[in-house]
């Protein structure tokens, strides 16, 4: 079973290293989707033997939630303010690409020294949540338009989701439905942001917002 | 050690005879050519004798002389290989310096010039064989000194000066670090003699700080990035044979420092290998690199000399590490692979240097991007520099492919034998050796094709000559020890294996006939097959062309119909895809300068390369030190009273000293 | 001797097979029906038969580059072990051998094409070495992970029974770095989301320009070479997936056979799929295709499955 968590875990991080390359928006915003839903389908893996009723609960709601609801979404939402591609990220892609392959390395290596106090179905799994994280932050930072910075701390959430699983069974189902919570929440400010932003500057380019700062 | 007293007997001698004739300009370069032959061949008979235990008689005591007890010099396997190298090419670069140097008609004495050069080849072999730490610096100074008049030639020229200048200073900051470590480490040993240094056990800590010392003193000398400011400017400044010397041999000595203190202090902690490792990548990325940016052919080679010492620092970082990690096997390899490599760098850079050289010569000029379609006019330099470039890119069939395929091999080898960080530092050298040889690739296709194929690029293509025998015998035998050790690599590699006897603790290496020889011999048949087909497809080409017919037509313009040499692909836009890649840490500037109008004239492309170490590190640093040593001005009045007076309170302050 | 020449019987007479097998899949793609399977052959012997026009700036370097390079290739492919048959030469670090005699062939193709004096072929030549750096770096890693993982030094351990084993531990690892390999497969023989082999629209090729100038025997060497090069990393990732044992030699032998007609019409359907990516997104692959190798590196480290 682990070699098959093991695989999927892998193609999660792939995912995310193809969000990167990726420079139109929809297929950033498709392939998060595809990403999410394969998240949703970890704790299954996660959980082999002793799958119980809410895991299947927060998995359903991870895949309907973060694997259709949050790009259909933003779909809408490049729709509305009628965008395509990125042009210029402040951090090429190519290095972003790199700056990712080394952030897998680093967190590997971190994960090889933390100690988890539980037992794991993947020792994968803490450093594929880093790197998702990390990834999500140099989305965040290197892209300039704001749905691509969206999808940039979606992909951060995703990892952190990850990591969240791993407390699936010991915490309650409180904090997992409050993570989909904030998440949502974080979403839905964002995309009135992005709406606002347009309909002020007509450019979702977060660089007009710098004319903000006196 | 008779013939190697002899050989240098030989030279000195030579020296004063060519000084008392130096009026008779043919003669004493004749004496010149004479001495030089005789002496390198004797030395090379020493050298070679004691790498296969023909020689027994190592050392050679001469009591009570030098301060610090003696004049003491010996032959250890170590200083044997390095002898050899010195010995092969001071010969190859001085009979072409003869042939270059025959219708020089300039104010310089060319017999002061000669008798420099065999100076020069005394005190590096005084150096390599130095068994006293006073001695080894009194011959390393010698030895900078004399390569600075050598360097500066041409000294009338303001560039020549300047580069002569900065050769100085920077090995002189080198020399000052080399002293505070002889120093250290003979208050630690109590004797300067590098026998009983080598005796007594110097702490981890101590020996990380000696460690450090030499990468920086001998470090200078061998041209680690960012130590290597020097060395591009030299190159290009000093005569064609100098700079064949400088980059085959006289860098190889700051190499030969560092392996030196290595066999004598021992044990060292893991972050000096790790630092040697990461040199070795930085030197080797960036010297090929910002070889690639260079549209003057000498310096190219020089930044290429930076990378070579890259790989084998990198030879010598596996080696170090394989011994902290006690894979002796793994260490070995890696130090035999590192003086291979010493030594093939020093043939096949000998060799380019000397093709290049011969390209100067007919052309007047070192610009890349105006040569070009010279194969047809130079076809003997064009393969020689061919022969070389192939060697150079570690491509088989030529003897740089053997000493890169040692390093892989004992970073293949460390692979399977270290722990998780050995194999992570394994694995990125392996990535870095590789990038550095694609790079290398790359930039030898670019000098050799902006060089040599095509048409020519020159607005005054004048009728360029060949160079005579004189000129071609030396690349002839340099190419030919390329070849030779690319094909029939057992006994250069036996004489590594030799010659990195002294780093490690194994004596009778049992697994070299199985690792490494048998694989070369391997290699030599691949080759063969290689060849073989190769005749096959010849032949049958030949044979189909008989009944088909050959038509000679002007190269396809894709349609455009006036087609000129100045539309065929530059060096430096051959380079400009990857140095684009790479702009970061080599700052990659084009600059294009673009006309309009109806007319337009003067439309152009440039683009440069910009030394990182030089604008980060040197500029800032000696900007320092000038502001400096201006608030120290008022020191130096200029008035005699006041300099007694300083030395007055000098005595006095050292009577205190002394007294206290 | 009876091993070398089965050896150089299968590499001269397997690889424009898969060639066509390439383009029958692009041709269904198409809705077409397509040149027959044995269309290389024909192309490469009507080739072989016909006379040869030499540009006048060209030297000897021109003529027999690529003769050089086909040589180099087929000595390459001597060293490794092809379906079950193991390498008739082998031995520890063949790896550096293989890799080198690639870059020999390359380094001889690129001075062919600057030997024209064309700006195209300049420009082609230079993105072919200028890609090729990076995809080394990958080949080499790739690799290192393969013998780390097989024990083995020479290309014969790594695919020959090397493997098979590690499927069971690390198979998703593996399936990385398949990935990886696939990647610089591609773009080492200028397939088409790197480089399109069909098209003449010069400013946007990259291996096509380079051999823009040459004609008759000369370019039936460069179409079999390229045939033969794609082989060589297609049987080195078929091997390494089907992960071969050096038994069972009727049954193992069906599996690559099946494996490397398989891996044509995989390449195929990606041809028909994907459009060239521009030059700079290339760039992008050949990172993709080293993240993968470091990655599968690190969790192998990590997880010490060594």
């Amino acid at each position: 079973m682990s070699v098959w968590l093991d695989a999927v875990l892998i193609l999660i991080v792939l995912l995310g290293l193809l969000i990167i390359v990726s420079h139109r928006l929809g297929s950033m915003i498709q392939i998060f989707g595809l990403q999410s839903c394969i998240l949703g389908v970890v704790p299954f893996f996660l959980y082999a033997n002793g799958i119980e009723f809410f895991i299947i609960i927060v998995a359903l709601a991870a895949i309907v939630l973060r694997g259709f609801l949050m790009p259909s979404f933003l779909y809408w939402a490049i729709r509305h303010v009628d965008m395509r591609t990125e042009i210029n990220p402040t951090i090429g892609i190519g290095t972003t690409l790199l700056l990712s392959g080394l952030a897998i390395v680093g967190s590997f290596l971190l994960a090889s020294k933390l100690v988890f106090p539980m037992k794991i179905a993947s020792d994968m799994v803490i450093p594929c949540s880093f790197s998702l994280i990390i990834m999500g932050f140099l989305l965040v930072i290197g892209r300039m338009k704001a749905i691509s910075q969206v999808v940039g701390y979606l992909v951060l959430e995703n990892g952190i989701f990850l990591f969240a699983m791993l407390l699936l069974k010991k915490m309650p189902l409180l904090v997992e439905m409050g993570i989909l919570l904030d998440l949502f929440i974080a979403a839905v400010v964002l995309g009135i942001v992005v709406n606002n932003i347009s309909d002020e500057f007509n450019n979702t380019d977060t660089v007009q917002l710098t004319t903000l700062k006196d | 050690m008779t013939l190697l007293l002899s050989s240098l007997f030989v030279c000195a001698a030579s020296i004063f005879l060519m000084l008392a004739l130096a009026r008779f300009k043919k003669l004493s370069s004749y004496v010149f050519l004479g001495s030089l032959i005789a002496s390198c061949l004797l030395g090379f008979f020493c050298a070679a004798g004691v790498l296969t235990h023909q020689i027994t008689d190592l050392a050679f005591r001469w009591r009570g002389t030098i301060p610090f007890e003696e004049f003491y010099i010996a032959i250890d396997p170590l200083s044997a290989f390095f002898l050899l190298l010195l010995f092969i090419l001071s010969l190859a670069a001085g009979i072409y310096g003869f042939g270059y140097l025959r219708d020089y008609k300039g104010a310089r004495n060319v017999a002061v010039h000669f008798s420099l050069y065999q100076l020069l080849i005394l005190v590096i072999a005084l150096v390599l064989t130095a068994r006293n730490a006073v001695l080894f610096l009194v011959a390393w100074e010698l030895m900078t000194v004399v390569s600075y008049f050598l360097v500066t030639f041409y000294n009338e020229k303001e560039e020549v000066r300047q580069a002569g200048y900065l050769y100085l200073i920077a090995t002189h900051t080198g020399t000052f670090c080399l002293i505070l470590m002889f120093f250290l480490m003979g208050v630690h040993a109590g004797s300067m003699n590098f026998d009983q240094m080598a005796l007594s056990a110097y702490p981890l800590g101590f020996a990380g700080l000696l460690f450090v010392l030499a990468v920086l003193g001998f470090g200078v000398k061998a041209g680690f990035i960012p130590l290597h400011i020097w060395l591009p400017q030299a190159h290009p400044a000093a005569p064609t044979h100098i700079s064949a010397l400088l980059s085959g041999v006289l860098i190889k000595i700051g190499i030969y420092g560092l392996i030196r203190l290595m066999t004598i202090v021992g044990n060292f902690p893991l972050w000096c290998g790790i630092l040697l490792l990461a040199i070795g990548i930085i030197s080797g990325v960036l010297g090929v690199l910002y070889a690639l940016g260079q549209h003057e052919i000498k310096k190219l080679l020089a930044y290429h000399s930076i990378e070579n010492i890259g790989i084998i620092t990198l030879g010598l970082g596996i080696g170090l590490i394989g011994h902290i990690y006690h894979q002796e096997t793994v260490s070995f390899i890696g130090y035999a692979a590192a003086l291979l490599h010493t030594f093939n760098h020093a043939v096949f850079k000998g060799l380019l240097f000397l093709s290049a050289g011969s390209v100067i010569k007919a052309t007047h000029t070192g610009e890349m991007d105006h040569m070009g379609g010279l194969l047809k006019v130079l076809p003997w330099t064009g393969h020689l520099f061919l022969v070389g470039s192939l060697s150079i890119c570690g491509l088989p069939l030529f003897n740089g492919f053997i000493s890169e395929w040692l390093t892989f091999r004992a970073f293949l080898e460390g692979v399977f034998h270290f722990d998780l960080y050995g194999i992570m530092l394994a694995c990125i050298a392996i990535a870095a050796l590789a990038l550095i040889g694609g790079l290398a690739a790359l930039c030898f296709a670019k000098a050799f094709g902006a060089v040599f194929l095509g048409t020519n690029r020159s607005s005054h293509p004048a009728d360029y000559k060949e160079g005579d025998l004189v000129l071609q015998a030396p690349q002839l035998l340099l190419a030919a020890i390329c070849l030779w050790g690319g094909v029939f690599p057992a006994v250069m590699l036996s004489y590594a294996f030799e010659g990195a006897r002294p780093m490690t603790r194994l004596t009778a290496p049992e697994f070299l006939q199985e690792a490494v020889l048998n694989p070369a011999f391997m290699v030599t048949k691949v080759l063969g097959l290689a060849v073989i087909f190769f005749l096959v497809l010849w032949l049958v080409r030949k044979i189909s062309l008989c009944s088909c017919t050959i038509d000679r037509k002007e190269t396809w313009g894709c349609g455009y119909a006036r087609v000129s040499s100045r539309m065929q692909y530059t060096a430096s836009s051959f380079a400009r895809p990857v140095l684009r890649i790479f702009r970061l840490p080599v700052s990659f500037k084009v600059e294009s300068r673009i006309s309009r109008g109806y007319f337009p004239t003067g439309a152009g492309l440039s683009s440069s390369v910009k030394d990182a170490s030089e604008i980060f590190i040197f500029r800032p640093v000696f900007y320092f030190i000038k502001k400096l040593s201006r608030a120290l001005k008022w020191i130096q009045s200029g008035f005699t009273p006041y300099y007694i007076l300083y030395i007055l309170f000098l005595l006095v302050v050292l009577l205190i000293w002394k007294l206290h | 001797m009876s091993s070398l020449i089965l050896h150089l019987g299968i590499l001269l007479a397997f690889p424009p097979l898969l060639l066509g097998v390439i383009t029958k899949t692009k041709a269904f793609f198409a809705g077409r029906r397509g040149a027959p399977l044995c269309q290389p052959y024909y192309d490469i012997f009507k080739l072989m038969r016909k006379g040869s026009v030499y540009s006048v700036t060209s030297n000897w370097i021109f003529r027999l580059g690529p003769l050089i390079s086909t040589a180099v290739i087929l000595a390459a492919g001597i060293v490794l072990p092809i379906a079950v048959f193991k390498a008739p030469v082998q031995f520890g670090g063949d790896i550096i051998l293989f890799i080198y005699l690639l870059g020999l062939a390359r380094f001889f193709m690129v001075l062919a094409a600057l030997d024209t004096g064309s700006s195209f072929e300049g420009m082609g030549a230079c993105r072919e070495a200028t890609f090729s750096c990076l995809s080394e770096i990958t080949i080499f890693l790739n690799l290192t992970i393969l013998a780390l993982l097989s024990r083995g030094l020479s290309l014969s351990g790594i695919f020959l029974g090397g493997l098979a084993s590690s499927w069971m531990q690390v198979g998703p690892v593996l399936i990385l770095v398949a990935a990886s390999f696939f990647l610089v497969l591609l773009s080492e023989n200028s397939r088409i989301p790197v480089d399109d082999p069909e098209t003449h629209l010069e400013l946007t090729m990259i291996h096509e320009v380079m051999v823009l100038d040459h004609s008759g025997m000369e370019l039936g060497c460069i179409l079999y070479t390229q045939a033969l090069k794609l082989f060589l990393f297609g049987s080195m990732l078929v091997s390494m997936v089907l992960g071969l044992m050096p038994r069972n030699v009727w049954g193992q032998g069906l599996y690559f056979i099946l494996g490397i007609l398989g891996l044509g019409v995989v390449i195929g359907v990606v041809e028909s799929a994907m459009a060239r990516l521009r030059l700079n997104r290339v760039l992008y692959l050949l990172y993709s295709a080293l993240i993968f190798s470091i990655f599968a590196l690190i969790v192998i480290l990590v997880r010490g499955h060594v």
